[in-house]
């Protein structure tokens, strides 16, 4: 049943915050248009997911329309608000934007959205000191939202001030102990900030984004990086620059398994297609076919 | 008096319409509550107060994969004495009186007429129409103290106080019939009496405790006593003990 298997595809691609948009505007489309009226209450979250993918690839007629229906079954509602804020953003119209989410905020206080989108107008418009401060206020206010802290660290980054940036990081780190992505991402800004204490710290994260996951390439070749440049500083103690030399030389051979698995996998594939060009050969030689045009 | 032989009539006439009753009066509270009630306005402070205050719980129980420094600096940031904010902030806290505040004592009747009214007069009811019989056996031996409660309307001196009356097949329906509501309705249903009555008896279910100023307190004093024990200490020789594992890296 397609419309089962599309519906399935968006509720997932929801789920998993995916940002696939061209995806879900041909899915979410066909969706719409052919099934509306068999997917029941489903359908106007299916309209907001659609609507939002329809924006980034600027299909503002999808989006026009989406929004219609959802300010038709729900006239004063709060998201979809907020939803045509955010076309009011995609067409550039920053300041009715603004007064569109100024409205919303009098109306709620404690609406998170309304204050997000805001802040992203001030991205989009360049103004990043302003983005940076009015970000700072609104943590100091909700400090447990996790996707402004990475939004504030992604701003810090931008603007060279790294000490701030891994301030953030570790906020993220601390709310998130086991996802790896933090723990490489904090021994990049350790690494980039120098300094010795800092190379060593960038060493440990590594390693330990590395404990979490063995497959994060990135922080196998910081764990490298950062040994190294331990062990060539001048300033360290005789056991540790030994110490560094073995991590370094550890990591180097764990990067040339990985490149030789990668050459094993690369052969198996090129015999398997080699094999079956072979056989397809072998029977158009048997029937007497002509293989030039093959 | 241990077998009692019960005419079938009374499980097709009886016991199984008062399941039925139970059941579709708990879904239609259900409904009736949903209709009836108001989203509660939250206070701006007390979202930010329960915020700061799971960030402090995750400081401690989290703290140990963070530098030694960061972990120092953001455990001052709570607790130092002069500048620490579970020390400096002290919120006004009002005594929020049940009886003189009109929103709360909205509410409480709202709750008492959605469940307990119903239950009193379904009770009464099936108390009055299925009166006088013995309904069902409960499988497990009950004392006599237990009698007067469970066998309301049969006066018989020598019967067992495993028989029981129709009024408490009424009530084991009630609680019996929550995971069936789980099961239809979803979770977090309005016809789940226990859970409500649960409520009651602990007291104002809010997002916060209603002394931000305690928990601050109890905050403080736990992000105290804890001490950093680093978890990366030796993470690089656990790391390197044995060959990292690449399945499934370029599939």
């Amino acid at each position: 049943m397609m419309k089962i298997k599309m519906r399935d595809k968006l509720r997932k691609w929801r789920e998993e915050n995916f940002r696939n948009s061209e995806q879900i505007v041909d899915v979410g489309e066909e969706l719409i248009n052919e099934h509306a009226s068999k997917l029941g209450d489903d359908i106007w979250i299916i309209y907001e997911q659609v609507m939002i993918a329809a924006l980034d690839c600027s299909r503002d007629d999808l989006a026009w329309s989406c929004l219609q229906e959802l300010k038709r079954q729900f006239p004063d509602s709060h998201r979809v608000k907020r939803l045509a804020g955010m076309r009011l953003e995609a067409l550039e119209r920053y300041e009715d934007a603004n007064k569109l989410y100024d409205s919303i905020l009098q109306d709620d206080p404690t609406n998170t959205a309304a204050r997000k989108r805001k802040i992203s107008i001030l991205r989009a418009q360049g103004k990043s000191s302003e983005a940076i401060r009015e970000l700072n206020e609104y943590l100091e206010q909700f400090v447990g939202d996790q996707e402004a802290w990475h939004e504030l660290s992604e701003l810090y980054i931008n603007e060279h001030d790294y000490a701030k940036a891994a301030f953030c990081l570790e906020e993220l780190m601390m709310t998130n102990p086991h996802n790896h992505l933090y723990c490489e991402q904090y021994g990049e800004v350790k690494y980039t900030q120098g300094g010795l204490e800092n190379l060593e710290l960038a060493r440990k994260y590594f390693a330990q984004a590395l404990k979490l996951n063995n497959r994060n390439m990135r922080a196998l070749f910081g764990l490298y990086m950062s040994a190294s440049h331990v062990a060539a500083s001048p300033k360290v103690s005789a056991k540790v620059k030994k110490d560094n030399v073995k991590y370094a030389a550890w990591a180097a051979s764990q990067i040339s398994r990985a490149y030789q698995v990668r050459r094993v996998r690369e052969e198996n594939v090129k015999c398997s297609a080699h094999g079956i060009t072979k056989a397809v050969y072998t029977v158009a030689m048997v029937h007497n076919v002509n293989i030039i045009h093959l | 008096m241990a077998h009692l032989l019960l005419d079938s009539s009374i499980r097709l006439w009886v016991v199984l319409p008062i399941v039925f009753i139970t059941f579709f009066v708990g879904i239609l509270r259900h409904y009736v509550t949903q209709l009836i009630h108001n989203d509660k306005k939250v206070d701006l402070q007390q979202v930010s107060d329960s915020q700061v205050l799971l960030r402090s719980r995750i400081l401690r129980e989290n703290g140990k994969y963070l530098p030694k420094q960061s972990f120092a600096m953001r455990k001052h940031y709570f607790n130092n004495p002069e500048t620490g904010f579970f020390k400096k902030v002290k919120r006004k806290v009002i005594p929020k009186n049940p009886m003189t505040d009109p929103s709360t004592l909205t509410d409480m009747m709202k709750g008492n007429l959605t469940n307990v009214l119903p239950m009193i007069l379904i009770g009464g009811w099936i108390n009055w129409a299925f009166s006088g019989f013995v309904t069902t056996k409960v499988p497990f031996p009950l004392t006599l103290r237990f009698k007067p409660m469970l066998q309301r309307g049969i006066e018989l001196i020598s019967l067992d106080a495993s028989w029981v009356s129709s009024a408490s097949w009424y009530f084991l329906n009630v609680f019996g019939l929550r995971s069936m509501y789980t099961l239809i309705l979803g979770q977090d249903n309005a016809a789940d009496q226990s859970r409500i009555m649960q409520d009651q008896m602990t007291g104002a279910a809010m997002a916060m405790p209603p002394d931000p100023n305690k928990a601050f307190k109890s905050e403080w004093e736990a992000l105290e006593i804890v001490e950093h024990k680093w978890a990366l200490e030796n993470v690089e020789e656990e790391l390197m003990c044995q060959d990292l594992n690449f399945r499934g890296l370029f599939s």
